[in-house]
């Protein structure tokens, strides 16, 4: 187990940066999960920490050691990858076995590791087949046995349930937090599914086109989103946004949309002349008697709660609710929103006001 | 059974083919291997004699000499190949400038005719007018005649083997190992393999069933060689360098001794099938065996 540090990285490809300067401070047994869109540089930061992509600038620090220069075989740390990297000659056990068997350990104590990984995976059945002859979960969790087997400082996985069904994914998030509370291991974890990372971390760090966005707990990320981007990349699904301003009227301020929409703010916001962004999550917004008046464009019920996309005069907005919505397509609802959910972003910098 | 039919009716040229050139050749071959045929010997016509051409080669000196001076070729030319391809392949892997013209230069001795590669090497060796003698002696002043010399003889036919087919295995492996995916070779460092030990677990197991067709292969043509080594050394000096191919022809050609010429060729046939075979159990066959339980 060991604390890692990444400072001020930097990756380029020849003249392309990818990666501009990057801080991630993670403590020892932290579940870190590294989340943003396609080519954020998640990935390649990860490959960094593991040593499979040479560090362009900064250091990366593994257990209070610079490891920028140190080869991925003596970092002492296990990756498990999207597409599991089984060796495709070897049984489980020997997949399992082989980072043992490359330090020259006995066969005996390389049994018995493994054997052990495989009663926590409930792989024992499977210990002599060969991975074309297993199912997509337990390749996935051949892997991980790989990775628990060596016992090491750092877990690192690359988007490792991507390859998988909806409702295997469910059960593999919940069995790799559960190991990760029984092991203990520091683990940095890369996915682009912000709701694995809501659901897995102890700490997100939000990343779009190489720079980090946000780092923080993920309810803290819920609540507080320090910019629009992170603002609309967690949470499920995504916070509405209206453009707008914020504008005295009668004592009060208020949000006045550019399409003329009236909005309520937070008690004690005060008026500004720059514009805004005005955000606001579906599951914030409610179907209640004097509400503003919306009309329902599309009604899309799951069961357990009822999305509703709708439009303010000309501003879509769209609620979810845990009631059944019993409108149609095309009349009218008053929606209430919870003024106090409301977050506000200054429409030029994106940033958070 | 309208499907067999269209089925039967696609299948019916390659299988005519096949027919004419192939199964019927192999079976005249079989019918004279049991007959004694010399049309321009003491007695020209065609006669049933059982098998006694095949009692006759057990005991011929010549052709058990020609079987074991051809397997040592084999032997030699087809693990040098392999070796040389294998590091050839690597090379083609990494980025360095000039890489494709080398690629295409390297590939040109496998669109070379076998006899022009035979008479190249010939000019080439040939005492007093070839250039490797030349440089061998005012480098080295090393005297090579390979019209004397039998090892340098025979060594000279492997080199040539060696030049001439090494490319096939380069390619070959080259596909193979381009068509490795990267994940495991990452997985393997990070699970501390040095590159040696990359090598001997990872790379090799994944391209072994290429190295083994490969292997089949440049066996089977290895034991088959005739025009190369015939433009370079004829056979010679003395038996040196006369492999089974070379044996037969001058069998079959020269002393138009037919039927006996036959018998060898389907004995070696069967050598070659036995040898791959022998191969086959020790290398394919166990480990299928493993993962099929």
């Amino acid at each position: 187990m060991a604390q890692v540090a990444v400072r001020n990285v930097v990756k380029k490809y020849g003249s392309l940066q990818v990666i501009h300067g990057v801080n991630i401070d993670i403590a020892d047994g932290e579940f870190v999960v590294l989340v943003g869109p396609s080519g954020c540089g998640k990935s390649t930061l990860l490959r960094m920490i593991a040593g499979l992509e040479r560090i362009s600038g900064g250091e990366v620090d593994i257990g209070g050691r610079v490891v920028n220069d140190v080869l991925p075989k003596d970092r002492d740390i296990a990756m498990v990858f999207q597409n599991y990297a089984l060796y495709p000659h070897k049984t489980v056990a020997e997949n399992m076995g082989f980072p043992l068997k490359l330090k020259g350990r006995p066969k005996d104590e390389i049994a018995a590791k493994v054997k052990k990984a495989a009663e926590i995976l409930a792989l024992e059945k499977l210990l002599d087949r060969y991975p074309k002859q297993l199912s997509g979960g337990q390749r996935q969790r051949v892997a991980m046995g790989r990775a628990i087997v060596r016992d090491p400082q750092v877990f690192l996985f690359d988007e490792p349930l991507s390859n998988l069904d909806a409702k295997l994914r469910v059960t593999m998030r919940v069995e790799i937090k559960e190991l990760h509370q029984r092991l203990k291991t520091t683990t940095v974890y890369v996915t682009h599914d912000q709701i694995e990372a809501m659901t897995m971390a102890d700490k997100i760090v939000v990343m779009r086109d190489g720079h980090v966005e946000q780092i923080g707990a993920p309810l803290d990320l819920y609540d507080r989103p320090a910019n629009t981007f992170v603002a609309g990349f967690i949470g499920s699904p995504a916070m509405n946004f209206v453009l707008g301003r914020l504008e005295g009227r009668d004592g009060e301020t208020v949000f006045v949309s550019d399409h003329g929409t009236v909005l309520p703010v937070p008690a004690g916001t005060a008026p500004r002349p720059e514009p805004v962004v005005y955000g606001i999550r579906p599951e914030h917004i409610d179907v209640r008697p004097g509400g503003i008046a919306a009309t329902i464009s599309v009604l899309e019920p799951t069961g357990s709660e009822t999305q509703i996309f709708a439009r303010i005069g000309e501003d879509p907005l769209n609620a979810a609710v845990r009631d059944r919505v019993a409108s149609r397509p095309g009349e009218t609802i008053p929606l209430s929103i919870d003024s106090q959910r409301v977050h506000l972003f200054d429409r030029q910098s994106g940033k958070r006001i | 059974m309208r499907s067999n039919t269209v089925g039967w009716l696609m299948l019916a040229p390659t299988i005519a083919i096949l027919a004419v050139f192939g199964i019927a050749p192999f079976i005249y071959v079989l019918y004279v291997a049991f007959h004694h045929w010399n049309p321009f010997g003491a007695d020209p016509l065609m006669t049933y004699n059982g098998a006694n051409n095949f009692r006759r080669l057990v005991f011929d000196r010549e052709f058990l000499l020609s079987i074991a001076v051809t397997i040592k070729f084999a032997f030699f030319a087809v693990v040098s190949e392999i070796i040389l391809g294998y590091l050839l392949a690597q090379l083609f892997m990494r980025e360095f400038p000039g890489r494709g013209l080398f690629r295409t230069v390297h590939t040109l001795p496998l669109i070379v005719a076998p006899i022009v590669v035979g008479s190249v090497w010939r000019l080439m060796t040939t005492p007093s007018i070839g250039i490797i003698p030349y440089l061998l002696k005012t480098w080295f002043g090393y005297d090579l005649n390979i019209g004397r010399d039998a090892g340098a003889a025979f060594l000279l036919t492997v080199i040539m083997d060696i030049w001439h087919w090494t490319p096939l295995v380069t390619l070959t492996l080259l596909a193979a190992l381009l068509s490795l995916p990267k994940e495991p070779f990452e997985q393997a460092q990070i699970d501390g393999a040095n590159r040696w030990q990359i090598f001997w677990h990872i790379t090799l197991p994944m391209i072994r069933p290429a190295i083994l067709a490969t292997v089949f292969i440049r066996l089977m043509d290895a034991l088959r060689t005739v025009d190369e080594v015939w433009m370079l050394t004829s056979g010679g000096p003395g038996a040196a360098t006369r492999y089974v191919g070379l044996h037969i022809w001058k069998i079959v050609f020269p002393k138009t001794d037919y039927g006996y010429g036959a018998a060898i060729s389907v004995i070696v046939l069967y050598l070659t099938l036995v040898m791959c075979w022998l191969l086959y159990v020790a290398l394919v066959a166990p480990r299928q065996k493993k993962e099929a339980e």
